[in-house]
């Protein structure tokens, strides 16, 4: 039974909720035990680092040093979380200074972080730690025929932590092959969504959105995958703005893998969070085993 | 007798805590411009950025909206020849911004900024509700009732908060941020 | 009382690089007054000892004086050493009783404080003249140099070394890897900044080394093994079977036409076109013999065909052949092995090897070259489009903390050749997109300027990734190579049909152990290190092993070419003299302290120390052995001590440092 402290993420409680549904469902019934870190805070976003850096890691250290308690490895669901706690671990470990301030200030609450914990991304768990076999044996019914565009995003794999291909991984798509989807050839899977960039500048973001929403159309993706709630919003939530502003028609569902990856383990559709879309499913998606046909 | 800093080396100040090779040893390749994926909406590149740091002109550079629209993608970092990390540099260059209290007429991002950290310096949760006074009134009429529309679908859907979500432990949580920031001075 | 040394100590101003911290007058005087009990009867300043004045000062005092130790106190040994020994063996002393301490490198350039960094000067000569007391009188070690000479890697610079020692009477092994020579100047099509055809001007030199009387030619050949010293080394070399009976052959070329099985031809066609199992790699090659590759020859395989047996109209197919081991006698060796291409696929954002129109440089000669897999037209991977606008990117692997840090020196002028050569043969719009322009040599800028004048479009940035993710009109069916022009700060997407890579280049995928092989070190970057960057580019540290051409370091050919004379001509010079002089200064093994644990074998750097199985001693190689001093650090025993630094004096002349050689009555703590 593997057993991770759980980081939701503010987003989870409500923005990306059915990213939350379907992150239980599946970690269930895969055995994984996830434990919501107690009193999590914020970890700050991007937006933190724009006014301090050592508050920045406060934030973050405070939830790990909790985490720390439980002696369990961290699992975040959202790419800004993970990338937020997994580069606190890195730098606090790496500068002993660093780490006496933020401890000075975690006394506040009674906390004291160590480093001596992994942070890991949701995609990581399902791609390593449980694996494209173990994923298939629990396939019920595969996704065949859905073509699926893995977006990746960019701070799963960006900054880059050890040697790994930062430019053309493929651990999505081999998860998404494991369910038994057809993942397209998406050129633009490492592009930035734009991020908070939809709220401070929303005239290059709705631009990178739109870039998006057509590679995957040219890519002829029936649906695309994230792994990240800022990334599922920007591209789901504002395609109206898009159509708007550039004269486009798109109407491109886009899901968050778990979602899919319990569609395949047979797990009923509401408790994956389905029903909270901007961009209605065609309905051939919710019953897999069926030919999606291409959305114009 | 004061040392005064030039401007390139009060940025170098500010980036710390973060590995990455000095700004001095750019090559001025473009790799970074190229790759940024908001490039075409900057006053300036990347690069430039660079350039001008180097060269102390720090109105031009704060003046700009460059690295407010900094993504923080991390694309131009990964792939430097020279391993500078460029994001990092508009990170700094954002709490340079702040702090002294200069940026470009408006940009959105200051505002915005403050907004959220007040936002999590009072709850320790992000509560979006709270955030839409910073930039709803900057895209537009059409924008406008467009992100009406977007919080009224996501409020039916289930996918707006409420009511604000506020840790147990808030009392602590301040009086850890006042450990590194006075309270006032984020106020 | 043992017959005190009479020791002349010398103090060089070296202008005002040491007098300008130093006080030289002062240590001078210091040194002929407190250093007189040490044997001292004349200190002098001057200020500069390496000149001629400077060493005649010195040969004076020795013959007027009757000297019999010298202590120079300058410059780094690196420098001067040989200056001064030399000095003292003109007026008639052994120059091995003469000893150059550094109050420079060690002192005057180091420091700031001129009074600590004057009494520092004192503690060196302090030192240098207790140590010069137990030097012995040394004689250079004279071995013989055999006439014959090897040279590793039959490329433009093996080649020319090669015919450079033939054509002055003497005799070439020349060892190459594949089953001709050439190297990767055979592969390109024209060289830069003649445009020159590289067959053309290669041939000649390869038939002239295929055909020459002082040329033993070993093709399809590798050393596999070195033992022996400058002037005596005993190369093995395995000489692989072709499958062909070389007496018998003659090149006619039925049995690669006849031979069914057809193979990718990954090594001169750069996979761009296919071979037979039984091939020459082009028809120039030289040898004219083919050669069965095992891999992939249905015989080896299944055991059938024999095709090429039955048809050979001289029955020189043998398929039993074997591999022949040989054992030569040489006096140098030149290695002279070249470089491989960086591989593109590392740089996945240019989408090598995942889209289909990017090629490599080396794929871009091939197709080029007319007697390349497309016979000349520059086209697309269809084998027929030819490309209307191609864009032709630099700096490739090269320049990029994230693949290899260097220049590769000449991947902008093959850029540009590039260039011109699309716009010659296709009409093409050409991109080149640079960080900048390197066109250093002999007529290069002027290359650069026909690009120019050939209406080459010139955007000064770093791609940052090509792509086939196609947005605005006009993309379809493109290339689209996206970079910033920082020239005018722009963003641009640039479509094109073709993209090159010019790719950087890098040391053979085994330097490391060919270095080991022949006992000498390869750079951080894996070039083959050589023993002075300005001075000796092409000696090495190892005695009587030379290096020529790329596997220094990435050069043009006419700087490879040079190298390889100049090996050529350094090893001339050493068979000329018919003995080489090795410095004596080196390891000995006491045979009766050594308790025979070897720990000294393992820890030479220069394969120096054999081992007596009989007597279970070992014994240092005094022609191989190098002074540097890690077995005499290395043996529990202290069995090992170094002529010209024994023990006695190196301790002495730590005491001479640290006491001054100041009374015990008068020492004080520090």
């Amino acid at each position: 039974m593997k057993e991770y402290a759980y980081f939701p993420g503010c987003s989870l409680e409500k923005m990306a909720v059915s990213y939350h549904m379907s992150t239980r469902e599946t970690t269930r019934k895969l055995g994984i035990k996830l434990n919501e870190i107690d009193d999590w805070n914020c970890c700050g976003a991007t937006t933190y680092f724009y006014i301090d850096e050592l508050l920045a890691y406060t934030l973050c250290a405070r939830n790990l040093a909790i985490a720390e308690q439980t002696g369990l490895d961290v699992v975040a669901p959202c790419s800004a979380c993970y990338k937020n706690m997994y580069f606190t671990v890195a730098h606090l470990k790496k500068d002993p200074d660093l780490a006496e301030h933020v401890n000075f200030a975690l006394e506040e609450d009674n906390l004291h972080f160590t480093g001596d914990i992994n942070v890991k991304h949701l995609i990581e768990v399902f791609c390593q730690d449980v694996g494209p076999e173990e994923l298939k044996g629990k396939v019920t019914k595969p996704l065949t025929g859905v073509r699926v565009a893995p977006y990746y995003g960019c701070q799963i794999v960006r900054p880059q932590k050890e040697k790994e291909d930062v430019e053309q991984p493929q651990f999505f798509e081999d998860m998404l092959s494991a369910i038994g989807a057809t993942p397209v050839n998406y050129p633009l899977k490492m592009r930035c969504c734009g991020g908070s960039l939809m709220i401070s500048s929303r005239t290059a973001a709705l631009s990178m959105v739109r870039n998006l929403l057509q590679c995957a159309v040219d890519s002829q993706a029936a649906v695309v995958a994230t792994a990240c709630p800022m990334c599922q919003v920007n591209l789901e939530c504002y395609q109206q703005q898009v159509n708007q502003e550039f004269g486009t028609n798109f109407s491109m569902p886009i899901l968050y893998f778990t979602q899919l990856v319990g569609l395949a383990m047979g797990i009923p559709a509401k408790k994956l969070g389905f029903g909270k879309e901007f961009v209605t499913l065609a309905p051939a998606l919710l019953q897999p085993g069926q030919v999606v046909p291409v959305p114009d | 007798m004061t040392n005064t800093l030039t401007f390139g080396q009060e940025v170098e100040n500010l980036l710390q805590a973060e590995e990455g090779e000095p700004l001095r040893n750019c090559i001025q390749c473009g790799t970074c411009s190229g790759t940024c994926p908001v490039a075409g909406f900057m006053d300036y590149t990347p690069r430039q950025m660079i350039a001008m740091i180097n060269q102390n002109m720090k109105d031009q550079v704060l003046e700009s909206n460059t690295f407010w629209y900094c993504a923080s993608c991390y694309h131009c970092t990964v792939r430097c020849p020279q391993e500078i990390n460029i994001t990092e540099l508009m990170y700094a260059l954002k709490r340079y911004s702040i702090w002294n209290h200069r940026h470009k007429a408006g940009l959105v991002g200051p505002d915005f900024s403050e907004a959220f950290v007040k936002m999590i310096v009072r709850g320790g949760r992000s509560f979006e509700p709270v955030l839409a006074p910073s930039y709803i009134f900057s895209v537009g009429m059409r924008g406008f009732l467009l992100e009406i529309q977007n919080a009224t679908e996501l409020l039916l859907k289930g996918r707006l908060p409420v009511i604000p979500a506020r840790i147990k432990r808030l009392d602590n949580f301040k009086r850890m941020i006042g450990r590194i920031i006075p309270m006032g001075g984020l106020e | 009382m043992e017959k005190k040394e009479k020791i002349g100590v010398y103090v060089c101003h070296c202008g005002t690089n040491i007098a300008g911290v130093v006080n030289v007058g002062e240590v001078s005087a210091w040194a002929a007054d407190k250093l007189k009990d040490q044997g001292v009867v004349i200190a002098r300043d001057y200020k500069f000892m390496c000149s001629s004045l400077g060493q005649e000062l010195i040969q004076k005092d020795i013959k007027e004086m009757g000297l019999t130790r010298v202590v120079v106190a300058a410059c780094s040994p690196h420098l001067h050493e040989k200056t001064f020994r030399n000095a003292s063996k003109g007026a008639g002393l052994n120059p091995y009783l003469t000893e150059l301490v550094s109050i420079r490198e060690q002192d005057s350039w180091v420091h700031t404080d001129k009074v600590a960094a004057t009494e520092k000067a004192k503690a060196i000569i302090s030192g240098g003249v207790s140590r010069v007391i137990h030097h012995e009188a040394l004689e250079p070690l004279h071995v013989p140099i055999h006439p014959d000479t090897l040279v590793v890697g039959g490329g433009i610079a093996g080649i020319q070394a090669a015919l450079e020692i033939a054509d002055a009477g003497f005799h070439v092994y020349l060892v190459e890897r594949e089953p001709t020579i050439g190297g990767h100047m055979a592969q390109f099509d024209k060289t830069f900044p003649t445009l020159d055809c590289s067959a053309c001007i290669l041939t000649p030199k390869m038939v002239d080394a295929g055909n020459h009387p002082n040329i033993t030619l070993l093709t399809y050949s590798e050393v596999e093994k070195v033992d022996g010293y400058v002037g005596s080394f005993t190369v093995t070399i395995r000489k692989r079977a072709r499958g062909i009976k070389e007496a018998d052959c003659t090149g006619c070329g039925i049995c690669w036409e006849k031979c069914p099985k057809k193979v990718v031809d990954n090594v001169f066609e750069a996979g761009m076109g296919n071979r037979k199992a039984v091939y020459v790699p082009f028809p120039q090659a030289v040898p004219k013999y083919p050669v069965i590759d095992r891999i992939n020859c249905t015989y080896y395989i299944k055991g059938t065909c024999k095709a090429c047996e039955k048809f050979c109209p001289t029955n020189a197919i043998d398929f039993a052949q074997e591999d022949e081991i040989m054992n030569v006698q040489v006096g140098n060796v030149i290695l002279a092995t070249g470089y491989d291409p960086f591989d593109s696929r590392r740089i996945t954002q240019y989408g090598y090897g995942r889209l289909a129109n990017v090629f490599t440089s080396l794929e871009f000669e091939r197709l080029c070259n007319a007697a390349g897999p497309t016979g000349g037209n520059i086209v697309l991977r269809d084998g027929k489009t030819a490309p209307q606008v191609v864009g032709i990117v630099h700096c490739v692997g090269s320049r990029d903390k994230n693949y290899n840090e260097y220049c590769s020196a000449i991947c902008c002028m093959q850029s540009l050749k590039f260039a011109h050569l699309v716009r010659e043969r296709t009409g093409a719009e050409v991109y080149n997109f640079y960080i900048d322009i390197r066109t250093a040599a002999k007529s290069y800028e002027e290359f650069y300027h026909r690009l120019l004048d050939e209406g080459t479009h010139f955007i000064r940035g770093k791609v940052a990734e090509i792509s086939d993710a196609v947005r605005l009109p006009g993309e379809e069916g493109k290339l689209i190579i996206q970079v910033e022009d920082t020239l005018t700060g722009n963003q641009l997407r640039v479509p094109v049909d073709m993209a090159i890579l010019s790719a950087g280049l890098e040391p053979r995928r085994d330097s490391k152990a060919v270095a080991k092989l022949f006992g000498i070190s390869c750079s951080a970057d894996g070039w083959f290190i050589e023993r002075h960057p300005k001075l000796d580019p092409v000696a090495t540290v190892t005695e009587g092993i030379y290096i020529a051409g790329c596997v220094q370091g990435p050069k043009d050919i006419p700087a490879s070419v040079a190298q390889g004379a100049a090996a050529a001509a350094r090893i001339l010079g050493k068979i000329q003299q018919k003995e080489v002089a090795l410095e004596p200064v080196r390891a000995t093994v006491n045979e009766a302290q050594c308790s025979g644990c070897r720990i000294c074998n393992n820890v030479c750097p220069f394969n120096a120390i054999l081992f007596h199985e009989d007597k279970m001693v070992s014994e240092v190689n005094p022609a191989l052995c190098q002074g540097c001093g890690t077995c005499v650090a290395a043996c529990p025993a202290g069995a090992i001590s170094g002529t010209g630094f024994s023990n006695e004096q190196i301790l002495s002349q730590i005491d001479g440092l640290l006491f001054l050689n100041i009374p015990k009555k008068e020492a004080v703590a520090a």
